[in-house]
């Protein structure tokens, strides 16, 4: 079989450049990270989790540690989200997930604040404070409300 | 004296064909024996290169046998039928040969696929054979679309008998050839059958060559076959036989014999 | 009426008939991928003639659909006052189903109907009857590599043709329409995501290469060993391969969203 080195070259040459295209769109653009850690999985109890969807972020002052992986009800008909976050984070037991916005009308995410104890947060355990969604339409029902009250 | 299996090496029994409404083979009976060169004969339309493709596989009769060395073709799978011909080798009307492949890659195809033999072992047995059909080195590295009929034919055949078949089977191996090339490839298959001992099964049209070369003759006409000796049929009474062996026919069989008695044949 | 009903039973069993046909075919096919290292160099000539050939079209078709995408949508978008999500509509409707759907055309008329002549022109030269009687089953032989090189090239061009699309959104966007760069590249980055879009998009394009392939190559070699027929398989494919690649398309979007 006539081995054309020059046709073996431009082709291993197009599948590279075509490897790259799928490579730029799937790190650069489409975000997948690669060799990422370990993750474990974090459990946050809500009453209200308004529009929080799963695979919405898990951030740390700002920063993405996660993301939501699930989303049911507890046996109190509670929300129960699981995070799954990074595993090497350190989370002290008494740190809190909390249901935000991001911008005034944008997405909804669970932003974590640190606590002060030095025991850590393990695979499985759950947060022991949680803060639920705001809900807007409540905060302006209440604004109305109050306002009609005063009068 | 031919052994029973011998003489019936290629047998096809009671086959019935139809290509749609168009009947070719109606109880088509026929037995070629083992190291004859046998001809297939007819008009245009009677089925002759569906025989020969029938005998190598390549079409299935609606109903009957067809048998090479004892095994009915028509009951056998693809793969099987891969093993009965890889003792076959088969020349087409036009060459089939690999249009993107070089005369070199084409004729050693089969050895590369079925043999285990080194790269320099397929070199030096391609050169061999494609000298035995009076082609030198150089046109090795040619493209089949760079060969001239006569070329492009012989490599062909090269290819047929690079893996030493048992049966070759030539489609008008004859046809567009002019008289020089003509000579060259019935030499050939006459070589390959005298010293070889190959059984040849040819279509052909070319009258001439093939009263010199047959050991039997098999005209198809009517779904059927009638079948004979050249000589055998020179005599033969049949309308048909008569008007398809023709005058110059039976005149050109006399003189032959009488050059052959007087050993200048 | 009797006839009519003898019509319907006789076409249903033909094209159930036909079916039967193409999935052994793909039967064949399937079984022929362990192959031995002379089908390589096939396979990589196949790589190249399905491949490597359609980069320019690819690339000029993605630029040219990049432009009028940012051309189009940046105009609608001004009307929402979204002109800044111009990078995150490209990259979505791109991803998810220009790049898969309008490769997978493209290619179809490219390579596909060539893979089919070229097919169809062998067996009206006996060529796979004479590969037949060498013992080399044709299946293997000249379908395999390229029905292979098609599944290989389609995902590959694909996300060619998106990088260009996205270029030439950008060019549009940026130089004519005034957009800030950084604005449409950080629109298009955060709206698409691995999971779900560029994943569903490589997804679409390898089923399309493999539908692509089994059509293409199976229309050779069933068609008619002559010009005629060689001609109308070349056509059947486009038709065939087009219809059951935007049929897949709408498959798998409706699967990916359960």
């Amino acid at each position: 079989m006539q081995s054309n080195s020059t046709l073996d070259l431009i082709v291993g040459l197009f599948v590279l450049v075509g490897l790259a295209a799928i490579a730029y769109l799937s790190l650069q653009v489409g975000g997948l990270e690669v060799g990422a850690g370990e993750k474990i999985v974090l459990r946050a109890t809500f009453d209200d989790i308004g529009g929080l969807s799963v695979r919405a972020p898990v951030r740390i002052a700002g920063v993405k540690i996660g993301q939501v992986s699930a989303i049911d009800l507890d046996d109190d008909l509670r929300a129960e989200v699981a995070l799954e976050v990074e595993s090497n984070l350190d989370l002290s037991i008494d740190s809190s997930a909390a249901i935000r916005t991001s911008g005034l009308l944008g997405d909804q995410f669970i932003s974590v604040e640190l606590g002060g104890e030095d025991e850590v947060l393990v695979d499985g355990e759950e947060f022991a404070f949680t803060e639920s969604a705001l809900s807007l339409d409540k905060l302006i029902g209440r604004f109305v409300h109050d306002a009609g009250v005063d009068d | 004296m031919v052994s029973d299996s011998d003489a019936r090496f290629i047998e096809i029994e009671n086959v019935r064909l139809a290509f749609g409404s168009r009947r070719v083979f109606d109880s088509l009976d026929c037995r070629l024996r083992k190291g004859g060169t046998h001809l297939l004969l007819g008009g245009s339309g009677t089925g002759k290169s569906t025989m020969l493709r029938m005998i190598g596989g390549l079409q299935r009769p609606d109903s009957g046998e067809v048998r090479v060395a004892g095994e009915n073709l028509a009951s056998k799978s693809e793969s099987e039928l891969g093993e009965i011909r890889k003792g076959i080798g088969m020349l087409f009307q036009n060459g089939a040969l690999l249009d993107s492949m070089s005369v070199a890659d084409n004729v050693g195809l089969p050895l590369r696929e079925h043999t285990k033999q080194s790269r320099d072992e397929i070199h030096e047995r391609v050169a061999e054979v494609l000298r035995s059909v009076g082609l030198l080195a150089d046109v090795e590295p040619l493209l089949p679309r760079e060969l001239s009929g006569g070329m492009l034919r012989r490599v062909a055949f090269a290819r047929a008998i690079v893996m030493q078949p048992e049966i070759v089977l030539c489609d008008e191996p004859f046809s567009g050839l002019d008289p020089l090339n003509v000579t060259r490839i019935e030499e050939l298959l006459m070589t390959l059958n005298r010293e070889l001992g190959l059984t040849i099964v040819v279509t052909s049209h070319h009258m001439a060559s093939s009263l010199r070369m047959a050991d039997q003759m098999i005209l198809l006409r009517d779904g059927g076959c009638i079948t004979g000796t050249p000589e055998e049929l020179a005599d033969h009474d049949d309308a048909d036989v008569k008007e398809f062996l023709g005058e110059d026919g039976r005149a050109y069989l006399a003189r032959l014999h009488e050059l052959q008695d007087r050993g200048e044949a | 009426m009797t006839a009519l009903v003898r019509q319907l039973g006789s076409t249903t069993s033909r094209l159930i008939e036909g079916l039967g046909r193409i999935g052994n075919f793909a039967l064949a096919l399937t079984a022929a991928l362990p192959k031995p290292p002379t089908r390589f160099g096939f396979f990589i000539r196949a790589l190249y003639d399905a491949g490597v050939l359609s980069v320019a079209l690819i690339c000029l078709s993605g630029f040219t659909v990049g432009m009028v995408l940012g051309l189009q949508l940046y105009t609608t978008l001004t009307r929402f006052g979204a002109e800044e999500g111009l990078g995150a509509v490209v990259g979505l409707s791109l991803v998810r189903e220009l790049g898969p759907v309008v490769t997978g055309l493209l290619v179809t008329g490219r390579a596909g109907s060539a893979i089919t002549a070229e097919i169809g022109a062998m067996k009206a030269t006996e060529q796979l009857d004479g590969l037949r009687m060498m013992a080399i089953n044709p299946i293997h032989f000249v379908a395999m590599p390229r029905a292979l090189a098609l599944t290989v090239a389609m995902p590959l061009l694909n996300a060619l043709f998106i990088v260009f699309s996205i270029a030439g959104a950008y060019a549009i966007g940026v130089s004519l329409q005034g957009l800030d760069g950084g604005v449409f590249l950080s629109g298009l980055e955060s709206a698409v995501r691995f999971t779900d879009d560029v994943d569903q998009s490589l997804l679409k394009s390898l089923v399309f290469g493999m539908l692509l392939g089994l059509v293409a190559t199976y229309k050779g070699h069933a068609c008619q060993p002559d010009a005629a027929g060689v001609a109308r398989a070349t056509t059947s494919t486009v038709v065939t391969a087009s219809v059951c690649i935007l049929l897949a398309d709408y498959v798998i979007t409706a699967l990916w969203s359960v």
